[in-house]
């Protein structure tokens, strides 16, 4: 039982990168971008190719980093004349370009077969240590990126991509270039969210183009929502509840005694439940963003 | 004199409607200049237009010698040149000083946010003082720490005056600052304006209320399809033929009192 809540607090840790990188761009710069899975993708397929050809972790990481940040460049540049919803189409089509690349480039992605056997973080310790090491590590590395997170929306920079989520008039009329600010926020979005791709990866040793499936946008973005739009501790909230409903159907399966086709659809329809109560009863999320009032 | 924004032919149409046909005219430095014109008369769109939220067909803008016409908006800002807007939306997850905040573009990048620089510090401590002097100035006071988007509408328009004065301009140019304003926030507004103009900011104010236009413009400018028809002193205004005709119709008898 042990291993298993290591388990699921690893993959909310994980989650819970995915979902800080989201809410900066829709919480903090109002970018509705339902493409946000090809930057996670970008992350844990460079793991994967790096391991086919031979690379360390690391490198591999670094390189995926950097590629979803050249995505994350021109997106923001292809859509500089649309309006925010005609955007998101177009994140969620690009997105699916890369799926579908990563589902036929078999001699690069291994197809539908995906690349399994991925390198783990701490390869060089016993099973049940690593485990332990690995589930540390990510907890260390969400609560850094949180307070960054939080340092970041109450900075400057911060501040500026609020007056552009909110009045982008206003915004372009005090004098910020707001393609500018919308490109920087997509692109440490994208390195944030290549990172947890990178780490989901490497943790269940598997990639595949399932990995890209545009439900996976929609399950980070209703743990976003659940949690609070904007808010960082809401957003964590909302990845933890999401991966302990994703992760408890399993017993209810075998509780209530159903079939395992059921159990999937439970999970979903679970989230969905979840997601529409907390739309209708606190819309704002559990946590819901707060004013910052200034000392 | 030199003139601190000079418009030159400036031309813009919207398919067949040419809201504003050649219009030329200039600013001078420390001035406080009203454009008056009847509903559909190319007020705002003349603002528009200078400012680069309107891109014009034809003319040139220049702002102490150095064109404007062609620059997106947020650069023009950077040159010196504020605007606000008729109806001021404001953000409803930022209190006034936030808001206020934001207003100052200086050192807002990515890491120097992230990492704390020392120009971004500087920046956020001079902009904290320069928006604690703004608030005091435009009655903002007791609004600190609401929420923007609760203000009433003659505060969210104090507060679109107080953001553009953030970013220190040489000229400001005001879209209606009275409509929807309590008549005594409407005097407090008249002050803070003339002090603001005696500190050397220029002012171009579209207007409507004629008492606002006498009590603080040196001059005006009359818009009438498109069309500059006259540029005058306040108290001339309602003894020129051009205005009462553009305000009421050619051939008409009627008293000047109409406009007045």
């Amino acid at each position: 039982m042990f291993e298993f809540c290591l388990h699921v607090l690893t993959l909310a840790c994980i989650y819970g990168l995915i979902a800080l990188a989201l809410n900066l761009q829709a919480g903090y710069t109002g970018l509705l971008n339902f493409g946000h899975i090809a930057f996670v993708g970008i992350g844990a397929y460079a793991v994967g190719i790096g391991h086919l050809a031979g690379w360390a972790l690391l490198p591999s990481l670094i390189a995926g980093v950097l590629a979803a940040m050249a995505l994350a460049w021109l997106v923001a540049r292809l859509g500089r004349n649309l309006a925010s919803d005609y955007w998101g189409i177009a994140t969620l089509a690009v997105a699916e370009i890369v799926r579908i690349i990563a589902l036929n480039q078999d001699s690069l992605t291994g197809g539908a077969q995906g690349i399994s056997a991925l390198p783990g973080l701490f390869a060089g310790a016993s099973n049940a240590h690593q485990n332990l090491y690995t589930t540390l590590l990510l907890m260390v590395l969400t609560a850094l990126f949180a307070v960054l997170s939080v340092r970041l929306a109450n900075s400057r920079f911060g501040r500026a991509l609020r007056l552009l989520r909110e009045q982008p008039q206003l915004a372009s009329c005090l004098g910020y270039d707001l393609l500018q600010l919308k490109s920087r926020a997509l692109m440490a979005s994208a390195a944030l969210a290549a990172l947890g791709g990178a780490l989901l990866a490497s943790y269940t040793s598997y990639v595949s183009a399932d990995y890209l499936l545009a439900a996976q946008t929609f399950l980070v973005w209703s743990m976003v929502m659940i949690g609070g739009l904007g808010s960082v501790r809401g957003v964590l909230l909302g990845a933890l509840l999401v991966q302990c409903a994703y992760s408890f159907v399993p017993f209810a399966k075998d509780y209530l005694n159903i079939g395992s086709d059921v159990a999937g659809a439970l999970r979903i329809g679970l989230v969905g439940v979840i997601l529409l109560v907390c739309l209708l009863w606190r819309s704002g999320g559990l946590l819901p963003e707060r004013l910052r009032v200034m000392p | 004199m030199n003139a601190l924004l000079k418009v030159t032919g400036m031309a813009k149409a919207y398919g067949g409607n040419q809201v504003l046909a050649s219009v030329d005219f200039e600013v001078r430095p420390g001035e406080i200049i009203g454009v008056i014109g009847p509903n559909g008369s190319g007020k705002s769109t003349l603002l528009n237009a200078i400012s680069g939220f309107t891109p014009i067909d034809r003319g040139e803008v220049l702002l102490q010698g150095r064109p404007l016409q062609g620059m997106p908006a947020h650069r023009i800002v950077e040159q010196g040149l504020a605007r606000t807007f008729q109806l001021p939306s404001m953000p409803d997850k930022m209190t006034v000083m936030e808001v206020l905040l934001a207003a100052s573009t200086t050192a807002h990048g990515f890491w120097g946010s992230l990492l704390g620089s020392r120009a971004n510090r500087e920046a956020e401590r001079a902009g904290r003082a320069r928006a604690e002097q703004l608030l005091d100035e435009l009655l903002l006071r007791k609004v600190r720490d609401n929420a923007a988007a609760a203000l009433s509408g003659g505060q969210k328009k104090l507060l679109s005056v107080a953001c553009a004065l953030m970013g220190k301009p040489q000229l400001l140019m005001l879209d209606e600052p009275t409509a929807g304003v309590h008549p005594n926030l409407r005097r407090d507004m008249i002050q803070t304006l003339q002090h603001l103009n005696r500190q050397g900011l220029a002012l171009m104010i579209v207007e409507h209320d004629m008492h606002f236009i006498r009590d603080l413009c040196h001059r005006c400018i009359v818009l009438d399809r498109g069309q500059i028809v006259a540029v005058c002193t306040p108290a001339e205004l309602s003894s020129n033929e051009q205005v009462l005709e553009a305000y009421l119709g050619r051939g008409t008898r009627h008293p000047k009192e109409a406009i007045a």
